[in-house]
């Protein structure tokens, strides 16, 4: 696995948050992050309608497999250094159920959630953090994926 | 001289002689974990290896100076043998956790060592196609 696509909601701020603390940490797995409203994300993944990804995170590798929710989150620990080990305690039969669940409660009330993370805290240092880590350009070598 | 003192050289030859078999010990069948943890980086887990074995002399060589005049006193053969066996018997517990710690720090080195090449945890739900 050379890379892992992380499609994720660039309109929440729980999201966004996650995002940053992604990509912060040193990683096994180039980690790279595309919002799935984005034309990037459509012309990358031409199917992608039809894994309903505003519904939970998905995680696409480089040879177009899948994993969404819990066990998206469980690869996202699996590509860290320091989370690998916590990854494959996770990625067992009855912990992935509860990590499951709870990561489809988490999602289903992100923006509740992202209302009140607003309320908490100005989005300045988010932005800082978010440009540090700037998303892909929308645009591969080759032009295939540049915005028609 | 006199029971004392034949108690201090008894624990002194014993002692000192236990930390250099068990070090030795150590040194010999903990290389092969080592080298595993680091890749088959052989220098580096042989410079290691050494490293820990030096740590492991200081520590119990200094223990058991420091542990040379706690303890009854001797005043006769019997005494001589039971204060003897408490004090060997300490420094015996002592390099059994020592032990079991170096090789607790080898595990967990050799473990976060395989984790580099350890297969995603759950398997993929569906496949979609990847422009690249």
């Amino acid at each position: 696995m050379k890379k892992l696509y992380i499609l994720y909601d660039s309109e929440c701020e729980l999201c966004r948050r996650c995002r940053v603390w992604l990509g912060q940490q040193p990683a096994f797995v180039p980690l790279v992050f595309v919002p799935f409203q984005s034309a990037e994300a459509a012309c990358r993944f031409p199917a992608l309608k039809e894994l309903h990804p505003e519904e939970e995170i998905v995680v696409i590798d480089d040879r177009g497999a899948v994993w969404q929710g819990g066990a998206a989150w469980v690869m996202c620990l699996w590509a860290l250094r320091e989370y690998r080990e916590w990854s494959l305690r996770l990625g067992q039969p009855v912990l992935l159920g509860a990590a499951r669940r709870l990561c489809t409660v988490i999602a289903s009330n992100r923006h509740k959630i992202s209302t009140w993370l607003r309320e908490a805290s100005s989005g300045e240092e988010l932005e800082r953090k978010l440009a540090l880590i700037p998303d892909q350009p929308p645009c591969a070598p080759g032009g295939y994926c540049r915005p028609r | 001289m006199n029971y004392v003192v034949g108690t201090y050289i008894l624990y002194l030859v014993i002692s000192v002689a236990l930390t250099v078999w068990v070090a030795r010990t150590l040194h010999k069948n903990g290389r092969l974990f080592l080298v595993d943890a680091f890749h088959g980086n052989e220098p580096l887990a042989d410079s290691i290896n050494h490293l820990l074995v030096v740590g492991f002399y200081l520590v119990n060589i200094g223990y058991v100076s420091l542990a040379l005049k706690y303890g009854d006193k001797a005043a006769d053969l019997q005494q001589l043998f039971e204060a003897l066996s408490t004090k060997v018997g300490a420094v015996l517990l002592i390099l059994g956790v020592m032990h079991f710690f170096n090789l607790y720090v080898f595990s967990k080195m050799r473990k976060r060592a395989l984790l580099h090449g350890a297969p995603p945890p759950v398997p993929p739900q569906a496949y979609t196609p990847v422009v690249e």
